[in-house]
This record gives C-alpha cells, structure tokens and sequence, in this order.
C-alpha cells in the first residue's frame, strides 16, 4: 500500500516543474564543481609525482565532490520535502489518504520512499560524475560504494525530518524553513566542541559530519549506520504520531 | 465495473458470514451510537445516534455551522468523535479502521483533488489506494467515468477543470471503488441547474443498491433524491424520518383585513391551529381539511381575506417550526 502512494507522490512530483528544477540545478552546480575540482588536479599534478605518499584523485576531486553534495542535500531535502503533508493539508487533499484505511505509518513511509529514491537517483547521477575517472586513471571503487551508502543514509535521515516538519506545518514553506534550521543544527552542532579541540564527546556524537565524514573517506561502521537509522526512525514516528493527531484533534 | 462489483459483494458475504456467527442478526450498515465532538471547547455535535441501510438515501439537512459537515467528517473516520462510536456494518471505525474504511467512499466538503494529475491518473490512484487490482481495476475506473460522464475530459489536468467536472470527479473519486456506505458532503454545491441535477439523479441511481448519506442546505437537493431526512440544528438531530412526513407539516399563510386572535381561528371547524407571523397568520389545518373549507368560513365570517398561499416547505421556515415546537414543549 505504501508503494501504491509512493508511485503517486513521485508521478505528482514529477508533473511539476520544482522537482525538475531542483535536480537540473544540483547537478549543474555539481558538474562546474567536479571540473574545478578535476583542473586544479591537473595543476597540482607534476608538483604531486615525486611525493610519496601524495594524495590521489580520489582525494583531490572525489572527496571534495562528496562534500559539496552533502551540503547541497541539506538545502535541497527540505524544499523536495516540505509539500508532503503540509501541502496536502493546504489543498485540503488529506481526507482521500485518511479515508483509504491506509495507517498513519503506511501514508508517511510511502511519503518517505518517494523522495528517497528521488535522492537515491540524484546521488547516484552526481557519482557517474567521479566514475567517469576511471576511463584514465584507477579509482578507489570500493571508497566510491561507502560513500554512496554514507550519502543514501544521510539523505534518509533529512528526508525524515522534512517530513516531520512537514507533518507539523500549517504551510509548506514554513516546514521548509523548519526543516532546514533543524538541518543546519544537526550539521554544526558540534562546531564549537571541535574548536575547542573536543572530538569524542557525545555532541560529537549527535552532529550529522561525524557520521558522514568516515563514510566519505570509505570507512563503513555500524555506528554510523545505526545514528542515521535512528535519526530517520525518529523523526517519521514523529511525523505519524502528528498525523494521528489530525483524526483526534483538528 | 462488474467484477468491482462481485469483488466488493463476495467481500460483503464473507463480512456477513463472519458478522452472523457473532451476533444474531447482521447489524446496520451505518450505525451512529452516542456521537459527540467537542472541538476546542465548543460542542459541534451532541448525542446523535442515527442507523442506516442499503438500499437509502439519507438527507442531512442544516444551516451552515449546524454540525453537518462535523458529523460526515465522523462517519468517514476522517476525524475521531470524542463521544460514543460509529459502526460500520458492526465493525468500529476506530478500532478496525482498514476494513471499516473499505466500505465507504467519502466526498469531503473540499474536494480532495490533485491538480497536478490527470483525471485518469488520479481515479486510478483513487481505486489502486482502495485495494482495486489489475483487469478489475481498470474495469472500475472506465465504468466511473462513463457513470460520471468524464470520458471528454479524461485525459485533462484535474487543476484545469471547471467546478462541476472537479466536483464530478470528485464523486467518481467516492464511488470508484463500489463502496457499500457513501458519503457526500455538499455534493452538490457551486453547480449550475443542469449541473446539479444530474448529481441529483446520479444519487438516487446510487441509492438504489448502496446507502448514501449526503448533507445539504438546499431543500431542492434533499426532495429530489432522499427518501429520508434528518434536521441537524446546533449540532443536535431535531428530526429523523421519511421525507412525507415534512410535506404534512404544510401550512397555509393567511392576511386578513380584520385583526383577529388565534381563538377566534379555533372557531373555525376545519383549523387546527394557528399562530401570528409578521403580520400574517399561520394556520394549520386539521387532517383531510381543504383550503377551499377555509377560505369560505373566512368569507362567511366577513373576516376580509386578502391573502391565502401555501407556505413554501422552506429550510428556514421548518426551522422556525422545529425551534418553535421546542420552546413550547420548555414553556409546557
């Protein structure tokens, strides 16, 4: 059932103009980023090749690619994000999902994962990009893979607070003002302790980089896995909970 | 169409064989018991218990704020009552929501559209998110959109569509499934004459071999396709009933040059009772009387009629009536 209502939101998405403008944006951006990226390598190359343990393209051009899409996620995730259930409820169209004996969990999980495999496939496009080394050079496939996962479960995680938002939200571009300052928090909340030289305490813990960042560099630990898994469990139960709310309250 | 249809009956075998084996006598189809809503401190709807069957259609009558929408809102399951349940054929609408709500097919006072979709599209989604599946799926969205005369703008976008189509589709979007119980809120509202009638005679056809509960505030729509009217007034159900039984309540407005009190009407044989309204009087007459008796003991009285009509059965005025009735019976 959730999969009937998932191929629905993303045949609505796609019927509309944002979601196409969105994703030709990212990904032009991520193109003029990865060719900087790839000629400033070509400079530095000569100085590179009598230096031993020089870092390679995978450091030079993938890594920073990976960053740069990593924080146009948190910009984009909540505007994709903010019409789900906050624009349902402004068109007045959430009585057709209430009415379906669809679950409040069913509706949100459906909401989920149409816009995840929409990240899901611009992740995966902005990748080619990297890939495409490989053509000239040998490229660290299985760091590659780790970061598409790291990247997959980072976008799962926003996802799901945009949907929270969203479920909370009376308009759609308040859940997306919401949902990226609570983005914006969970990316830097550790700032300050790292200032302060502090790396391990639980702020740490709680901030998005220091989850993603081993991810990136190809190091997959359940640790991180479980801290996005949670954070995207978190949240939906949230977003149902709210939606519940709407049969008993308003 | 069809094979929706033997879907939904074998359904309804299955649900009837299971209901007898619990209790002695298949329930209501709909079943209100004890349904109260208070939201944000107001009572919009108090005690109303209310039964309904196959085979009806039930009007539910009331000034804009009277609880109507509240109360269809409830049978939906779009909104919890804070008091007492709602059955659907035995089946709580709180407790087994996903079987509960399969039955009914719901038109909210806003029309649920995507305006983004096509009409196919979205009618297909509709039947698909009511568990219609393959061969019998696509039967049910064509027989729906010949039902609902769709077919010219079926490949239309729904946010470009005029009020009567989006309104229709809106319908369709109710019955696509072939529910036992539909419920239509205002089904007929922002349509032109011809428009509105052919609503109107898509919900009788409906009420033919489905129960339909549909609220209104305009008196055409409940004569045209209701056997059955309920009065909803300050969220209470002031009346339940056949819709002959309002007809009976007929009055006649009379004015008279000479000014007269409600005794001296009592002397007239034919005259049950009568009451004084803006300058005019309101009267009753009894059982088998004709007008025509009345206006010739007027005359014979040398009273002065100068006016005798029928009163129009308006909504207004059968308030007026129910809250009338009510004062006396506190008075008394």
């Amino acid at each position: 059932m959730s999969l009937i209502l998932a191929r629905n939101e993303l045949r609505r998405l796609f019927a509309q103009p944002l979601a196409w403008a969105l994703l030709a944006a990212v990904l032009g951006l991520l193109a003029y980023f990865f060719l900087l990226s790839l000629e400033a390598f070509l400079v530095l190359m000569p100085k590179l090749a009598g230096v031993a343990t020089a870092p390679g393209v995978g450091d030079l051009v993938a890594l920073p690619l990976l960053r740069a899409i990593a924080s146009l996620l948190l910009l984009i995730v909540p505007l994709l994000g903010m019409r789900a259930i906050a624009g349902e409820r402004q068109s007045g169209t959430l009585p057709l999902l209430l009415v379906s004996g669809l679950s409040d969990a069913r509706i949100v999980l459906g909401k989920f994962l149409a816009l995840l495999s929409v990240f899901a496939v611009l992740i995966g496009l902005a990748l080619a990009m990297p890939l495409t080394l490989e053509l000239g050079t040998t490229l660290d496939l299985g760091r590659l893979c780790a970061a598409a996962l790291g990247l997959v479960l980072f976008a799962a995680a926003l996802t799901a607070v945009a949907l929270c938002a969203s479920s909370y939200a009376q308009q759609p571009v308040v859940a997306a003002i919401v949902a990226l300052a609570a983005n914006l928090v969970l990316w830097m909340l550790d700032a300050g302790a790292r200032l302060e030289g502090v790396t391990s305490s639980f702020i740490n813990y709680l901030a998005l980089p220091t989850h993603l960042e081993p991810f990136l560099h190809g190091v997959v630990s359940s640790v991180d896995i479980v801290y996005f898994m949670l954070l995207a469990v978190v949240a939906l139960t949230l977003a149902a909970r709210r939606l519940g709310a709407v049969r008993t309250q308003a | 169409m069809l094979a929706a249809n033997q879907l939904a009956s074998n359904n309804r075998a299955t649900l009837g064989v299971h209901l007898n084996e619990n209790f002695m006598s298949a329930p209501p189809l709909l079943q209100l018991r004890n349904v109260g809503r208070v939201l944000a401190g107001r009572t919009i709807v108090s005690a109303m218990s209310l039964e309904l069957d196959r085979g009806s259609v039930l009007g539910l009558l009331g000034v804009n704020g009277a609880g109507k929408s509240t109360t269809l809102r409830m049978i939906a399951g779009v909104l919890a009552p804070t008091t007492g349940q709602v059955l659907i054929a035995g089946e709580d609408l709180r407790e087994q929501a996903q079987s509960a709500q399969r039955q009914l097919g719901y038109l909210p006072e806003q029309v649920p559209l995507y305006g983004e979709l096509r009409v196919v599209e979205y009618l297909d989604f509709c039947a698909r998110l009511h568990g219609l599946r393959g061969a019998a799926l696509a039967r049910a969205v064509a027989g729906v959109i010949e039902r609902c005369a769709l077919g010219e703008v079926r490949r239309r976008l729904l946010g470009n569509l005029s009020k009567g189509f989006q309104q229709r589709v809106g319908i369709a979007q109710a019955i696509v499934h072939d529910p036992a119980l539909i419920v239509l809120d205002e089904p007929a509202s922002g349509l032109d004459p011809v428009q509105a009638a052919n609503i109107r005679n898509l919900v009788r056809e409906l009420g033919r071999d489905h129960a339909v509960i549909l609220s209104t505030h305009l008196l055409p729509d409940v004569q045209a396709c209701c056997a059955r009217v309920a009065i909803l007034h300050q969220g209470r159900l002031r009346r339940d009933g056949p819709i002959q039984a309002l007809d009976g309540d007929a009055a006649l407005l009379v004015s008279t040059t000479t000014t007269l009190d409600a005794a001296k009407w009592k002397t007239i044989d034919c005259v049950q009772d009568a009451h004084a309204v803006d300058g005019a009087w309101r009267v009753h007459l009894i059982a088998g009387a004709a007008p025509a008796q009345l206006a010739k003991a007027i005359v014979d009285n040398g009273w002065g009629l100068n006016e005798m009509r029928a009163e129009d059965a308006s909504l207004e005025q059968m308030f007026l009536h129910i809250a009338s009735a009510e004062e006396a019976r506190a008075v008394a």
